[in-house]
């Protein structure tokens, strides 16, 4: 036997303690992992090349002021843009979802689009049933996945936004995007729909190349400086982040509940090893008396908590990355999540805590047994 | 007594505080022991003779007074060093036994040199025999729960012999077996006096148990009565 083979014996001696707390330091870590997850699904956008290049432009004031369709002329003119498209998005219900459609749609010029969204693959003649049919809208493989969707199929919505109904049949399927699950449809319908307001939610916009596209940003908000609409460009990814920022509350309701988890986990893993000492106290006041001195037993305080706290990681945030990347959670929430994945940085923070919470569990009993006399251990033995 | 005291206690006192109140444990003993001598501590419950038995073995520390134990004053010893000095020259017997209950007769024993840095094969051989001597080389794989209080306190007294001690105390050592047992254990510890030449220390109020000893020594309210 050794030194290491004693700690283990002890570790075991009650199983199911140890299959508990285990288990509660697995799990709890298993959701911190998740919550991280989560934290990073709904704040990290995409960032491909793609996303680089294209830039959106709203109102100065809000998101939700809209735009004169008569900027396009003056976008059009801009240095260094590419591909300019009215980008609106509409926010519609699509008819069998009761409260929330998990998919964009947005309305922008088709011909117009394609220039922007080259790494959509989608077959020829669709693109030209499309480009013909103002009615007529392209979907997400994703989405059409998920709603068992084909071309030629009709999809049925009432807006949030804009007082409208739109009936949209499906000219083609795209992939290959970073976010196979939007639907785009004719701009124009939306504008008849609604009486030709001649306003547009945005526009969509593609820089020549990615050194150029801060350079074409800077261009549209001064072009648009001083006029009756301001506006703001941004690169998508930054548009995505201010997204996001609005979520404010919900990143500190994250953080909030992964600290109150590793609170609780504290709490378990310094009762596991206050109770596992508190009833082994007669067996150190033997091992002091037979020679063993406070470092060798402060030692197997450490090393025993240390690994319960590490096997409950090994489970816990092991168990999040296995899962994770074994199963297709984008195919299971139906596209609602696309990047969720358990990165190196989760299981290394994971892992970070199960170490931190060894040895702050560990700190309670190894001072009770350096404070402990071994007359004072022995006296509890008769 | 003809040796050189292996023990020699001089001026030993021990007063415990307890609010405004001085307990005094033990008061002014002085006290040899020779090599090879099986010493019987008795007294009444609270005379002090598992304090003195403490003292000597280097677990417990005294208020004032001396204890050479082997020429080396062990009062003046710091905790690590007296940790590693009861590792080398004490071995142990309590009255419950202690036994690890997660580890076999052979693991409990072989526990003391878990400390040292014997090799495995050397290790083997002093467990093996230390088994031996008490009678229980076929109980090595046995766990404490699979063998009686008998085979229990032999195995203790074999953890106790293991790192081969000059000093043997055992407090109470037959307070929890049957008179069979006791009568085994008393004569284990009586044969490692006579036959292996330790010196044995052991705390009773058994008229019979204390008849074991080559000599007996009395305390009172902390003091030695003869």
């Amino acid at each position: 036997m050794s030194l290491s083979g004693f700690v283990l014996r002890n570790a075991f001696r009650n199983k199911r303690r140890l299959t508990l707390s285990v288990s509660s330091v697995a799990a709890s870590l298993f959701l911190l992992v998740m919550l991280q997850v989560a934290l990073r699904e709904l704040t990290n956008p995409i960032n491909d090349e793609g996303s680089s290049l294209r830039i959106i432009v709203r109102n100065k004031v809000s998101l939700a002021q809209p735009l004169p369709a008569r900027q396009l002329q003056v976008l059009e003119r801009i240095p260094g843009i590419v591909a300019v498209t009215p980008f609106t998005f509409y926010d519609g219900l699509y008819k069998g979802d009761e409260k929330f459609t998990s998919f964009a749609q947005f309305a922008v010029d088709p011909a117009r689009t394609l220039l922007l969204i080259t790494d959509a693959k989608v077959p020829r003649e669709q693109l030209d049933a499309w480009l013909a049919d103002r009615t007529s809208c392209i979907l997400g493989q994703m989405t059409a996945d998920r709603y068992g969707l084909k071309v030629g199929d009709r999809m049925r919505f009432t807006g949030q936004i804009y007082p409208c109904e739109l009936d949209l049949r499906i000219a083609g399927i795209y992939h290959g995007t970073a976010d196979d699950r939007n639907l785009m449809f004719h701009h124009k319908y939306l504008d008849e729909s609604l009486g030709n307001p001649g306003t547009v939610g945005a526009w969509w916009v593609r820089a020549a190349t990615v050194a150029e596209a801060p350079l074409v940003t800077d261009r549209i908000n001064k072009a648009f400086a001083n006029s009756s609409a301001e506006v703001r460009a941004e690169s998508e990814r930054a548009f995505v982040l201010g997204f996001v920022s609005m979520w404010a509350n919900i990143k500190i309701l994250i953080g909030g509940i992964s600290i109150v988890v590793v609170f609780a986990l504290l709490l378990v893993t310094v009762s596991t090893m206050s109770m596992a000492i508190r009833e082994r106290f007669r067996e150190l006041a033997i091992l002091k008396a037979i020679g063993f001195r406070r470092r060798e037993l402060f030692a197997f305080i450490l090393a025993e908590s240390f690994g319960l706290s590490m096997l409950g990681a090994i489970l816990g945030a092991g168990g999040a990355w296995v899962l994770f990347h074994s199963i297709d959670i984008t195919k299971l929430s139906h596209g609602l999540f696309l990047i969720f994945e358990v990165t190196p940085h989760m299981v290394g923070l994971a892992f970070s805590v199960a170490a931190l919470l060894g040895f702050v569990a560990a700190l309670a009993p190894m001072l009770t047994v350096a404070r402990t006399s071994v007359v004072e251990g022995l006296r509890t033995l008769d | 007594m003809t040796d050189e005291p292996i023990v020699a206690i001089h001026e030993l006192s021990k007063v415990y505080q307890q609010g405004d109140t001085k307990i005094i444990a033990l008061d002014s003993i002085t006290l040899d022991i020779a090599p090879a001598e099986f010493l019987v501590l008795m007294g009444p419950s609270g005379s002090g003779k598992s304090t003195l038995l403490h003292i000597i073995a280097g677990v417990d520390r005294p208020t004032s007074g001396e204890v050479h134990v082997q020429g080396k004053d062990i009062t003046r010893l710091n905790e690590s060093e007296l940790a590693d000095w009861r590792n080398h020259n004490v071995g142990f017997v309590f009255q419950t036994f202690n036994l690890i209950p997660v580890l076999t007769a052979y693991e409990n024993v072989e526990l003391p040199l878990l400390l040292t840095r014997l090799p495995g094969r050397e290790r083997r051989r002093l467990v093996t025999t230390a088994l031996e001597l008490v009678g229980l080389a076929d109980r090595m794989k046995h766990l404490p729960r699979q063998m009686s209080g008998g085979q229990e306190q032999r195995v203790a007294i074999a953890r106790a012999l293991v790192t081969d001690p000059s000093l043997i105390v055992a407090d109470e050592p037959t307070g929890n077996l049957d008179s069979h047992s006791a009568q085994e254990v008393l004569g284990i510890l009586q044969q490692l006096s006579r036959e292996m030449r330790k010196t044995v220390i052991l705390v009773t109020h058994d008229p019979k148990a204390a008849a074991y000893g080559s000599r007996q020594v009395h305390l009172e309210k902390g003091e030695l009565t003869n």
